[in-house]
């Protein structure tokens, strides 16, 4: 009983400079991964809010609580799919809010309230496109709509993207062959209307 | 009706962005209508591809990486900050209570002005009368009383000197008898002086009457005795 008693704060004492030091090993590796995946997790947010203030929030939401349970991550090799998964999850939620919705609803039935068109008809066809691209969007399926992100991004293979989301190479491949025809026909009927003015 | 059958492989092609497969770019090279057709899905194909790499390859704002380290930094200190504050509201207790120990007003009651006079004047009678006698803790509790009670300064040394000896609560009736008695041995110094010299050490002899141990009658136990000492029954 006396050695125990004697011996416990050394042993807690140890114990703390244990975690401490994990916790400093984390935050290192942590910020070794940060420059890399913070864009990625800005960019999956901007693509599906469309908002760059929205989207930085997230994206710094996202990181912040990769990092609070960075030591839970058992394999970090998975940790920029890990990361794309809590971004798009966050930024997806952020969307759903009625909020947002409503705002975003306003918007779009006033078509006074979008940019003005610059000089040239076809930019303002092609911002026009862009919108209507961004509304296509958001009606994609979850699956299909990260998938055909990350595959819009610069730097990423496919065998990566299969990766980062968890699934096989052709069920990357078919989901972007399947979420760019989906997105077609919602603007096929734009595009033919653009080109017959 | 031969260009509606063409239609899904048309798509198909343009989505895939791969070139058209045999029969197809054969009604292609035939049909100016179909042909117009797949440039028009090829182009919005390359719309939706481009517009999609607008989107997603929108610049990064430089501010998100120092803003997330700085809210790591905060995700990180509060645990520091719970100590920081225990240490604050600890100093903040331990200050409070020194100066209510500075500034607590002393007890100036008639017994206690009667305990601060007779001592330092009964000590002083003893130091008079057998110097050998004061010993070292009545020399600094006599040497503190015996400056002046009243200054501030001069009171704290007391309080702090008396407060490490522990204060005998004497009853009233009991005090009085005290100071009484005090009086009278200031008045008569030598029985002061009697009653505080060292008492002559005596070398006693500590007898001891041997032990009386009454005789034990013993009875022998029932039974026979075996040749080796056992016992049967």
């Amino acid at each position: 009983m006396q050695e125990l008693v004697l011996n416990q704060p050394v042993s807690t004492a140890g114990s703390e400079l244990v975690r401490e030091a994990a916790q400093a090993d984390a935050r290192r590796e942590f910020e070794e991964r940060l420059a890399e995946c913070g864009p990625l997790a800005y960019r999956v947010a901007r693509g599906v809010l469309r908002n760059t203030a929205d989207a930085e929030d997230v994206a710094q939401e996202a990181l912040i609580r990769a990092y609070k349970s960075f030591d839970r991550l058992r394999d970090r090799n998975r940790f920029r799919g890990w990361l794309v998964r809590i971004s798009f999850r966050l930024a997806l939620d952020r969307l759903r809010s009625a909020k947002r919705r409503e705002q975003r609803d306003t918007l779009w039935s006033q078509p006074e309230n979008l940019p003005p068109p610059a000089t040239a008809e076809d930019v303002a066809a092609s911002s026009q496109f862009q919108a209507h691209l961004d509304r296509a969007l958001e009606e994609l399926p979850e699956k299909l709509r990260l998938v055909l992100l990350l595959s819009a991004m610069d730097g990423y293979t496919i065998e990566e993207i299969a990766a980062m989301v968890g699934v096989p190479i052709g069920t990357v491949k078919s989901r972007i062959f399947i979420a760019r025809k989906k997105l077609a026909e919602k603007l096929r009927c734009y595009a033919n209307s653009i080109r017959t003015r | 009706m031969l260009c509606e059958q063409y239609k899904n492989a048309l798509i198909e092609a343009a989505a895939s962005g791969a070139a058209p497969s045999g029969e197809l770019r054969v009604h292609l090279a035939a049909c100016a209508c179909c042909r117009v057709a797949f440039d028009e899905e090829q182009s919005l194909f390359a719309g939706i591809d481009s517009g999609l790499h607008a989107v997603a390859n929108a610049e990064v704002p430089p501010s998100l990486v120092p803003c997330v380290r700085t809210q790591l930094d905060e995700a990180v200190s509060p645990r520091f900050r719970w100590v920081q504050s225990l240490v604050f509201a600890s100093a903040g207790v331990a200050l409070v209570f020194t100066a209510f120990l500075l500034t607590w007003p002393r007890h100036t009651t008639p017994e206690n002005l009667a305990k601060q006079d007779s001592t330092p004047s009964l000590t002083a009678t003893a130091k008079k009368e057998s110097p050998e006698y004061v010993s070292p803790e009545s020399a600094q509790t006599t040497a503190k009383r015996m400056s002046h009670p009243l200054s501030p300064r001069k009171s704290t040394n007391l309080r702090i000197v008396s407060s490490s000896n522990p204060e005998v609560l004497v009853p009233p009736d009991e005090r009085e008898a005290f100071a009484r008695l005090v009086a009278v041995l200031n008045e008569h110094s030598d029985v002061a002086a009697s009653l505080l010299a060292k008492a002559p050490q005596k070398d006693a002899v500590v007898t001891a009457d041997p032990l009386q141990i009454p005789d034990i009658e013993i009875k022998p136990l029932e039974g026979t005795e075996t040749s080796d000492g056992g016992e049967k029954r």
